[in-house]
Parts: C-alpha cells; sequence; structure tokens
C-alpha cells in the first residue's frame, strides 16, 4: 500500500477498529506516518497530501537526531 | 483536599457547572481534535467529556485545566478566583513543598485493577485521534512519563514526572521526545553510555495537580510527586510498577510500562507544538510497551494545542511565572508579581514598584538573565506595583499613559532566543525588547501627574456584588 505522505510502497495495516468495524488504521514502514481509513481525502490520497507536509523517504537518515547519542563508556 | 484523582476532579468539575459531557457518537476525525479546539475558546471553557468514540471501547476526556474556572477549582479555589489570586496561593501553597507520598498496596490502587502483559494493543485502551491536521501520526499529549536516574535508582528526589510528547507508532510501540535540556534526558544518556534500555511508566488520567507539576520546570533533583503533595495540601498515593522499580500514582486511569530501546533513533513527527506552528519532523527515541494496568472503565484523558490559547497555555503559566517571580524577588523585593503566561514566557510583563529612576529596566534586565528568561523571554513589559500584571486592559492603559518610546523602549540585539519561537532568528538568536511603563521617579523627571482615586468603599461593594453573583446574597 502507498503512504499518503512519502509515498513509499510500504504501508501495511496496523489495527482494525477494536469495536463496531469502524476503521482501519495503517501504519507506513519508511516514515512511520499513520492514519485512519475514516479521514479526509487531503490525509488518505498521496495525491492529494498537502506538499508541504510531504516527506522523502531519502532524506529520513539526514534528520536531526535528538537528543544526541553519546558515546558508549564502560 | 477536595478531591483524589481524575474521576473525582472531573464529579467536581460537573458539580461547578464546568464540565460537558457528549454522549452521542462522535468520529475521532476531525471531531476530537475540533472539540479540545473548541472548549478553550469559551470564556469559561469546561472540560468535555466524550463518552462515545466511533471504533473504540473507551472514553475520553479534553481540556480539564482549559480554562481560569478550571485552574481556580484544580486548587481548590472558588472558580471565579482571579488570576492574580490565583498566582499568590499558588506562591504559598510552594512554600509547603515537599510534602511526601505515601504508598499503598496493590489492593488500594485503582489502576492495578486490571492488567494486560501480553498482546499489547494501545488502540485496544486508548482512543487515539490526531490532534492537529498534519501531525505525523496519533500522539498521546498529557501522559506523564516517570523514569530514574540509573546512577541514583534509590534517589527518590532524582525520579522524574515529565510530560513530553509520544506518537503512537505500533499497537506497543511508541515514540517520545526527550529534548537534551529535559530531566529525561539526563536519565536516557546515563542509561544510553552503558548500552541499557531505560524503564519508563507513562501515566495517563492523573490528579490534576501531578500534570501541572509534571508541566513544571523544577530543579532536577526536586520531586514532582512531593509538590503536587504541597499544592494538594495532602500526599499523593504511589504503588509500585510492575517492573522496572519505578513509582507510579495509584489513583491514575492508565499506565503504559515499557523501555526507552537504547541508542535508537527513528522518525517522528511533524507535531503542531505550543508556540501555535508545526515542528518539524526528526530522529528520535522509542519506546517498546510491555505492560499496561488501567482502572475498570479507563479514561483516556488527552490534550489539545494550538495557536494559543488552548489547554496547554494554562499548564504553562502561572507555573513559569512563579519561579521567575521568585528569582527577581530575591533581589528586587519592590517586584509584587509577574505573569510570564504569554506562550512560555516569551513574552512577561513584570509589576513594580520603582525605588529609582530607571528601575524598571534594570528589573527587566534581570529577568532577561535569569535561566528561564535568558532564552525563552524575548518581549518584557514593565508596569507600575497598583498595575495588575494579570489584567490586560490595566496593562495597556500603563503603556498607553506611561511609555515615552525615545526613553522607555529599549532593543537588545542579537541576545539568546527560543528556537521554537519562529521569529528567533538564527534560531536560537532573538533582539530582546524591554518596554518601561512605569512612572518615571527621581532622578528621572516626568509630568506632574495626579491619578484618580478608586472610592471608598469599593472594595465592600466588589465583595458585595461577587457574592451576588454566585447567589449567596
Amino acid at each position: 500500500m502507498i503512504c499518503p505522505r512519502c509515498d513509499s510502497d510500504a504501508a501495511e495495516l496496523l489495527v482494525k477498529a477494536p469495536v463496531e468495524n469502524a476503521w482501519e488504521v495503517y501504519l507506513c514502514d519508511a516514515c512511520n506516518f499513520t492514519w485512519r481509513s475514516t479521514e479526509s481525502e487531503e490525509i488518505t490520497d498521496p495525491a492529494r497530501y498537502d506538499r508541504r507536509f510531504k516527506i522523502d523517504p531519502l532524506s529520513i537518515p539526514d534528520l536531526p537526531v535528538i537528543p544526541p547519542i553519546p558515546k558508549l563508556v564502560k | 483536599m477536595h478531591y483524589r484523582d481524575l474521576r473525582e476532579f472531573l464529579s467536581l468539575l460537573e458539580q461547578e457547572n464546568q464540565l460537558v459531557r457528549i454522549k452521542e457518537s462522535v468520529m475521532p476525525e476531525p471531531d476530537l481534535g475540533a472539540i479540545g479546539r473548541a472548549a478553550p475558546n469559551l470564556e469559561n471553557g469546561p472540560a468535555v467529556f466524550v463518552e462515545k468514540i466511533k471504533g473504540y471501547k473507551n472514553s475520553l476526556v479534553l481540556n480539564v485545566q482549559g480554562s481560569w474556572q478550571n485552574h481556580a477549582l484544580m486548587l481548590n479555589l472558588p472558580k471565579d478566583t482571579s488570576i492574580k489570586e490565583q498566582f499568590f496561593a499558588l506562591d504559598r501553597l510552594w512554600n509547603d513543598y515537599p510534602v511526601k507520598p505515601v504508598w499503598v498496596t496493590e489492593k488500594d490502587a485503582p489502576v492495578k485493577e486490571n492488567k494486560i502483559k501480553e498482546d499489547i494493543n494501545l488502540f485496544d485502551i486508548l482512543p487515539l485521534f490526531r490532534i492537529n491536521k498534519f501531525d505525523g501520526g496519533f500522539f498521546i499529549s498529557k501522559g506523564a512519563v516517570i523514569s530514574k536516574d540509573p546512577e541514583a535508582p534509590d534517589d527518590f528526589n532524582k525520579e522524574n514526572a515529565g510530560i513530553y510528547r509520544i506518537q503512537v507508532k505500533g499497537k506497543d510501540l511508541v515514540g517520545i521526545q526527550a529534548l537534551p535540556f529535559h530531566d529525561i534526558a539526563v536519565h536516557l544518556r546515563k542509561a544510553e553510555e552503558s548500552n541499557e534500555p531505560l524503564p519508563v511508566a507513562i501515566c495517563i488520567g492523573n490528579d490534576p495537580l501531578l500534570n501541572f507539576m509534571a508541566s513544571t520546570p523544577i530543579e532536577y533533583a526536586q520531586s514532582e510527586y512531593d509538590f503536587t503533595g504541597a499544592l494538594k495540601g495532602a500526599p499523593i498515593e504511589l504503588v509500585k510498577s510492575e517492573t522496572g522499580d519505578l513509582d507510579v500514582p495509584a489513583r491514575s486511569e492508565i499506565v503504559l510500562e515499557g523501555n526507552i530501546l537504547p541508542r535508537v533513533r527513528k522518525i517522528e513527527g511533524p507535531f503542531g507544538e505550543f508556540p501555535g506552528s508545526y515542528s518539524g519532523a526528526r530522529l528520535q527515541c522509542e519506546i517498546r510497551i510491555h505492560t499496561i494496568t488501567h482502572r475498570t472503565n479507563p479514561i483516556f484523558e488527552n490534550l489539545y494545542l494550538g495557536i494559543p490559547w488552548t489547554e496547554i497555555d494554562y499548564l504553562l503559566a502561572l507555573n513559569t511565572s512563579l519561579p521567575l517571580y521568585r528569582q527577581l524577588k530575591k533581589d528586587f523585593p519592590e517586584v509584587v508579581a509577574v505573569n510570564a503566561m504569554y506562550t512560555h514566557g516569551i513574552g512577561v510583563i513584570i509589576s513594580t514598584k520603582s525605588r529609582l529612576g530607571g528601575y524598571g529596566k534594570a528589573v527587566a534586565m534581570r529577568l532577561l538573565s535569569t535561566p528561564h528568561g535568558m532564552p525563552y523571554s524575548k518581549i518584557v513589559i514593565v508596569v507600575d506595583e497598583f498595575v495588575d500584571p494579570f489584567n490586560l486592559p490595566q496593562v495597556m492603559w500603563a503603556m498607553t499613559t506611561r511609555v515615552r518610546p525615545s526613553k522607555d523602549v529599549v532593543l537588545i540585539p542579537n541576545a539568546p532566543g527560543m528556537p521554537l519561537d519562529p521569529s528567533s532568528e538564527p534560531a536560537g538568536m532573538q533582539t530582546k525588547m524591554i518596554i518601561d511603563a512605569t512612572t518615571p521617579v527621581a532622578p528621572d523627571v516626568g509630568r506632574e501627574t495626579e491619578l484618580l482615586e478608586v472610592p471608598e468603599k469599593t472594595e465592600f461593594w466588589l465583595d458585595y456584588l461577587k457574592r451576588a453573583m454566585r447567589k449567596e446574597r
């Protein structure tokens, strides 16, 4: 399944609604985006997801690291 | 003490007409974020208890602390107590620190009524939802995270309770933002230096005073639990976590226990943050949840944050003002009160009597060199001792009738700034502005002005009218 935010083909079903079979939640393995099937198309449709918030999967390793990982101390 | 936990506080709010129940089923998106935004827009913003959310089993409460009325009730004060009176009440309660907690057995700890130790699925327990439209996922925004100093596991004062944003990334996996200046980051660094997981307990649906203190920047070796006891006027009840030897509130709704995975950082965010804008995606820590304990029919308490004012602003208001007030008061006893409620103290109003000409500017410069004021505070307004700094019309009166712009407005360029302030440029640098709106005193000179006086018996009639409004007459 295509992730609406990063367009990777890495999204899978995470969970179904605990009751009423009301919705499903999907999780993108590439960018950790989660969304619910009942959200608006501006969230669920890769073509309509706001470009300002799109993520390029190739840029993820270069994001700032918070907090920094310290050196190992014996 | 009028309430012992969130449930009792919600009952109090309901009695005081400060809680609204929504009985019809609502959609997680966009309704829950919209409710969280709408409630504090009301003058006397109520808590909102959402009984049924489509697809979920449990209920949700929003905006528990999202008005001055609810804030006053949290402090066991009448709901119409003015902000300035709440400030001084908090100052008095602060002196009672520490009030040590008591530890209860499991049978007296409602949070132990139900235990889940396998097949963890956070969605089964928490009605999770997207808070703001372009958040990277569903966030737990009002969980108090408990952790211990790995080098001092028996030092209770160093056990930390802090509210950090938490992004749900799996049925049993969450991300957490631990900024380097946060206490939990000290614990994490020590654990990661030896490649050890850091045990944490995420406590949800807490006594509102615990959430208040978990949002307050107190010293590293001061206990949020001991402060909560001081503000409550009674000890908070704790119980041991299932694993990790942590102390958790016995009367909270839900506790998620897990470990921060050492030396792992994965993409988290964006998330709509307190200055009213999104903070970007970052590589941040993750927690694997292995145990959940919860009360029967647990209530998920969460927090909406948006362009101020929303609920989070009440959790960054008087608890930001009070430490600054105490630091100023030490060297400048003429200071009457400090209002640092605007965007976590980026904007501050100080009320002081002037000992000599230019005193207002001196007080402002001291504020700008306090540990919090140095990076955060950008605009400092100083008013006379008879101006209530929490009453913005009064402050505007002082600005319009006291300020001589050529003498009283000072800019300090290229000083420390708050990176999350979007006007800080480069991030972390800022120009400071002092506006001295005090009346000039010698050797400074100003035009002679005779102020109008408050009519005799005004206090009597103020009290009369207040009680009439409360229907005591």
